[in-house]
């Protein structure tokens, strides 16, 4: 372990979430010298998600039994006045997996290729040297300073590492769902490989979920709101009348808590011989705070791009640029439809979403926004104020 | 700023939204630099668990 801090390296990750072991992987797999330094004592802990993943297949990676805990084929959009939409097929399909063994099953991928991993070990600043960063890594309570030539930054929601190298990616706190979530086994599901989704008062500006996870499920809530807390919604959401008493028999195995960015994308996501990735980045569906399928993603182009940066033997922003335009490339369009969406359904009262679900048809395989906004506003022309821009 | 630590779930949300880099996650503990602080409330705010405090 120490040796491992004693050497030059690359490409230098912090964090083995999914973004970090997936940006690790490609670094590695195109030849570069990697290390993936986490903080945590074990990988994958603590865990701050319901866990639901999209399928794995363009990644290579088989859905395992050992960390896939349920097969999910749909979800159910639940508004407030208990009307069911049932959504199926497509991308709601996926998998709801134990974190804590995806995690670390994806950093021993990473390690197969060649990733040097630092555990406990935790970077609390970094500056420019010549031709890449010295970074200075606590472990034990010992400090290292540890040279590379690039550094990638997929340290997650608390988004500090590239803040220190001067990249803005601190978040707004209005743009930060507040979550908190029991497991609990012995939870009455709608359907054992369907999500379920809640929206209203219940927890404002996000909604409520249920995920079916093996012999439990994930029960939880995001909010935005400053006059209660995630927790407190959560406790009345445990026995709200929607629920009809499924969680009356139900009790936690763990508590999980957290914060999801939804504000889209930071400005910046590249700078000389850095790259931002995952949560750090703002990479999170503002619709479903989903950040895994996108961490893993624009990890992986960031790992590729690294590899050829040190074969090139260039690592300054205008290089490392091409991580910035392939991962928009892919992925900025539809965030910022997302945005726009989410900021629109931040507006609606019980009443607004209850007129929506009204008309919608209750099995779903896409949801077509334009044209439920149109068939709703012209139920309630009042809707016509929050949802206008969408169909001018 | 102090932190409750029974409530804390260390989660590091507060961490995010701090600009002025006055708060730290070690493993399970948050620490609180207060000299950088400039008291803009935006951890309170998104702290899900009601563990910080003026
Ligand atoms: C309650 C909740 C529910 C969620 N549910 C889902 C869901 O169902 N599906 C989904 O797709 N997404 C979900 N998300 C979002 C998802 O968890 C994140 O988007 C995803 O984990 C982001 O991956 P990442 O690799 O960017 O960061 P993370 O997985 O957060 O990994 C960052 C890692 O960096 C480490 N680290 C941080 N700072 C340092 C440092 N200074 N030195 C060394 N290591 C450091 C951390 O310990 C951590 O291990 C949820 C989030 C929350 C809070
Ligand atoms: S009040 Fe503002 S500056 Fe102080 S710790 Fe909280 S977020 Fe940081
Ligand atoms: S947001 Fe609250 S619960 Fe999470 S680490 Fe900060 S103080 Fe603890």
């Amino acid at each position: 372990m120490r040796r491992v801090l004693k050497e030059e390296y690359d490409v230098l990750v912090v964090g083995a979430g999914p973004g970090g072991s997936m940006a690790s992987y490609y670094a590695s797999k195109g030849g570069a010298k990697t290390l993936l330094v986490e903080k945590s004592q074990e990988i994958g802990e603590p865990v701050r998600c319901a866990e639901a993943v999209p399928r794995l297949e363009e990644f290579k990676i088989e859905p395992s039994e050992e960390f896939v805990r349920s097969y999910i084929k749909g979800g159910y959009l639940i508004a407030p006045n208990g009307k069911r939409i049932e959504v199926r097929g497509g991308k709601t399909e996926g998998y709801v997996v134990e974190r804590k063994i995806f995690d670390k099953y994806l950093a021993i991928r990473s390690a197969k290729v060649g990733t040097k991993i630092a555990v406990k070990s935790r970077v609390v600043d970094l500056y420019p040297c010549e031709d890449g960063f010295k970074v200075k890594v606590l472990h034990l309570g010992e400090e290292y300073t540890v040279k590379t030539k690039i550094v990638i930054a997929a340290d997650g929601v608390e988004s500090s590492v590239a803040e220190m190298a001067g990249l803005r990616c601190k978040k707004n706190p209005m743009e930060v769902c507040s979550c908190a979530e029991y497991e609990m086994t012995g939870v009455k599901l709608l359907d054992k490989h369907m999500m379920e989704f809640y929206f209203g008062d219940l927890s404002p500006k996000g909604y409520a979920w249920i995920f079916p996870k093996g012999d439990a499920a994930n029960v939880g809530l995001g909010v935005i709101d400053k006059k209660k807390k995630a927790i407190e919604y959560l406790n009345e959401f445990l026995e709200h009348p929607i629920l009809e008493g499924r969680l009356k028999d139900a009790t936690p195995v763990e508590f999980k808590c957290g914060g999801v960015p939804v504000g889209g994308p930071i400005e910046r996501t590249v700078g000389d011989n850095i790259m931002v990735v995952g949560d750090a980045a703002g990479q999170v569906s503002p619709l479903t705070g989903g950040g895994i399928y996108l961490a893993m993603s624009c990890g992986s182009i960031a790992g590729e791009v690294a590899a050829k940066a040190v074969k090139k033997g260039d690592y300054s922003m205008e290089t490392l640029m091409e991580y910035e335009r392939r991962w928009k490339e892919r992925f900025y369009n539809t965030l910022m439809t997302e945005l726009k969406y989410k900021n629109i359904l931040q507006k609606l009262g019980e009443r607004e979403l209850n007129i929506i679900a009204e008309v919608m048809d209750e099995k779903l395989e896409e949801i077509d926004v334009k044209k439920i906004v149109l068939k709703a506003v012209k139920k309630a022309p009042s809707l016509l104020k929050y949802v206008g821009e969408l169909i001018s | 700023m102090r932190v409750n630590y029974e409530r804390c779930g260390y989660c590091g949300a507060c961490v995010g939204v701090c600009k002025s880099m006055a708060l730290e996650l070690i493993e399970n503990r948050i620490v609180i630099y207060q000299d950088r602080c400039k008291g803009c409330k935006a951890c309170i705010i998104v702290c899900p668990l009601k563990a910080l405090e003026e």
